[in-house]
């Protein structure tokens, strides 16, 4: 029984077992051999205390900080300097000591690994300000994070692996720069890039742990933060086709990678779902299509180039998951939703059918086809949802169709001259679908 | 496989050390070593000074009389020092010249304006202590008004590294000030 164990199904066995007895399926010796085999099973170490563990660790670091800290003005830079050192020596013999003695328990790890990459930062930061260095706040996050991601690999801490892909979330913010012109910001991918063999090691491990889905959507929040600075970074207009390529990607690696029982959706494909829908009804604005004249004049270098490569990944991967499984007649996840890089790729095409207009709000007939297209494609892909609800009796997923619907509706309300009678008998139709379609969902459970 | 990872952390571990240490190594070189140039501080304006726990310095020298600006393209710009008749540093001339010596320090932005070229020194925040910060904020305020300017820092350069040494607020190290006005 070697890989992957499922422990929401061991879960729900066991606890079908006494039903099973009573019905005369299998006898009592059984149900106690099964309940006896998978109780070895069951995990030994307990995340709440794992991560409690950690918070002491930190704590405990930063309280040596603050000690040290008192009086600080008082001593002498050579002084001032040994103290910096303390903590990460502390710390580094601590990982040893759990690397030699501690290695199978979860929490010494993870309580280790925090302390080590605090201490980096603190010896660090102490540094900097002892000796007036100078630089920014993402050099510093820069430094830190390369100087701690073999951390995440030695003492295998997801807890560890998820700060570090917030700590690069952090620098990607300080890099971007909101204010004045875009910086590069392509060693986000490089730096996200070092732990994904973590993420894979650990998806190998235990898919179905809580650990490895906070990591995955972790990291997934961290790509969509990722895709919004490349695409202004890129600056070439292919933003739009980027973000609707990643969440197909993420919404599709939730569905293959993490199967559920049916009816079920993995916290993954759910955000990506919600990210389809977002990208969906933000594309459906006409302004999402007005393509800068610029791009075309400005010249490019390969850093700008490599962004665009990153930009058009997302899709084309997200377009190679999607095939692989319909050429293998084995789609599981909705078509319609994994159809939104192709969409956007087609209205970005029809948007860039217009000569360019020398203001960036201005509107073209193209722009005006294109948002037509992904109205068209909203509304198909709530209808969709709402019907797949529906016919697979789930109120979440028939709920999140219409309010779907309900957005574009209220979107389209609120950007166009229609007269308040129209808009009014607007909202009443959506809001009698929402009110029919939960009255038959509900009355269809009941019923069942 | 554990030794192994035990060596690989002995690797890691080492990388954490050394990288504040070479920080420590490279600075405690200029500060040692470097020539000592005095830059005074401008005006600034008060809710831009304190950042969290630096002081965040603008220079008189930063901005000189430039007929034209300076083209670097996309290349480093240097700035080579002089000193003026009261041994304060200001800017001789930029250039694009990777110099190694003890009167360049690299500037970080370069832009012209109305006849004046002005530049950003890489040196320009002061690491206070957080239980200091409000004092010498007042402090730096007080001695850095168009009327009473009263502040300069030291800056020791060598290599074309520039470590910002002290800040002096009415000819006293800050600390010193803070200490002597603290207790009247």
């Amino acid at each position: 029984m070697a890989g992957v164990r499922n422990r929401r199904a061991i879960r729900w066995l066991r606890f079908q077992l006494p039903e099973l007895v009573a019905n005369g399926v299998i006898t009592s010796d059984t149900a106690r051999a099964i309940d006896h085999h998978y109780e070895q099973d069951q995990p030994r170490s307990n995340f709440a205390f794992v991560v409690l563990a950690a918070i002491g660790s930190a704590l405990v670091a930063a309280g040596i900080v603050l000690l040290i800290a008192h009086n600080w003005d008082e001593l002498s830079r050579a002084m001032r300097t040994a103290i910096a050192f303390l903590p990460l020596l502390i710390a580094q013999a601590l990982v040893v000591f759990t690397l030699m003695r501690r290695n199978e328990s979860q929490p010494w790890c993870e309580a280790a690994a925090i302390f080590d990459v605090a201490a980096v930062g603190t010896a660090i930061s102490l540094i900097s300000q002892t000796y007036q260095l100078q630089g920014t706040f993402a050099d510093f996050m820069r430094t830190w994070l390369l100087l701690s991601i073999a951390i995440v690999y030695l003492l295998r801490t997801t807890l560890g692996a998820i700060a570090y892909v917030i700590g690069s979330v952090l620098w990607l913010f300080a890099r971007w720069g909101f204010l004045s012109s875009p910086g590069n910001t392509m060693l986000f991918w490089v730096l996200l890039m070092l732990v994904i063999p973590h993420v894979v090691i650990r998806f190998r491990r235990d898919r179905d742990s809580r650990e490895t889905a906070t990591l995955v959507i972790i990291l997934a929040l961290a790509a969509l933060f990722g895709v919004g600075a490349t695409a202004e970074f890129a600056d070439a207009n292919v933003g739009v086709i980027a973000y609707a390529g990643l969440s197909t990607a993420i919404y599709l690696c939730g569905m293959k990678l993490f199967p559920q029982p049916a009816g079920r959706l993995h916290p993954l494909a759910v955000l990506g779902g919600i990210a389809i829908g977002v990208v969906a009804i933000v594309l459906s604005f006409e302004s999402s299509w007005h393509m800068t004249y610029h791009v075309t004049s400005v010249p490019r270098n390969w850093s700008t180039n490599v962004a665009v490569a990153v930009e058009l990944l997302f899709p084309v991967a997200a377009v190679c998951l999607a095939s692989v499984d319909l050429l293998r007649r084995r789609a599981e996840f909705s078509l319609s939703a994994a159809l939104l890089p192709v969409v956007a790729a087609v209205a970005w095409v029809i948007a860039n059918m217009c000569r360019f207009p020398n203001e960036r709000f201005q509107s073209t007939r193209c722009s005006f086809a294109a948002a037509t297209v992904l109205n068209c494609y909203a509304l198909w892909l709530g209808i969709d949802i709402l019907a797949r609800g529906i016919r697979t009796n789930s109120i979440a997923r028939a709920n999140f169709g219409l309010l779907l619907i309900a957005a574009l509706a209220i979107c389209r309300f609120f950007d166009s001259d229609l007269s308040f009678v129209t808009r009014g008998i607007g909202f009443i139709i959506v809001g009698l679908g929402f009110l029919v379609a939960n009255v038959l969902l509900f009355k269809r459970r009941t019923a069942s | 496989m554990n030794m192994l990872r035990i060596v690989v952390f002995g690797v890691v571990a080492l990388a954490q050390l050394a990288v504040p240490a070479a920080m420590v190594w490279q600075r405690q070189q200029t500060l040692n070593h470097g020539r000592v140039w005095k830059f005074r501080t401008a005006p600034v304006d008060p809710v831009d000074v304190i950042r969290g726990r630096y002081i965040a310095l603008r220079f008189a020298a930063e901005e000189f009389t430039a007929p034209s600006k300076f083209e670097a393209a996309d290349n480093s710009v240097y700035a080579v020092l002089k000193e003026d008749t009261d041994g304060f540093a200001e800017i001789d001339h930029l250039t694009t010249e990777a110099l190694r010596t003890n009167d360049a320090v690299p500037v970080e932005s370069v832009w012209w304006y109305n006849g004046k070229q002005q530049v950003r020194f890489p040196f320009n925040k002061f690491w206070v202590a957080e239980a200091n910060a409000a004092a010498a904020e007042h402090a730096y305020v007080e001695n850095n008004r168009r009327d009473n300017q009263n502040a300069y820092v030291t800056v020791r350069v060598q290599r074309g590294d520039a470590a910002l040494d002290q800040l002096y607020i009415d000819g006293q190290p800050l600390g010193d000030y803070l200490r002597a006005h603290s207790l009247r």
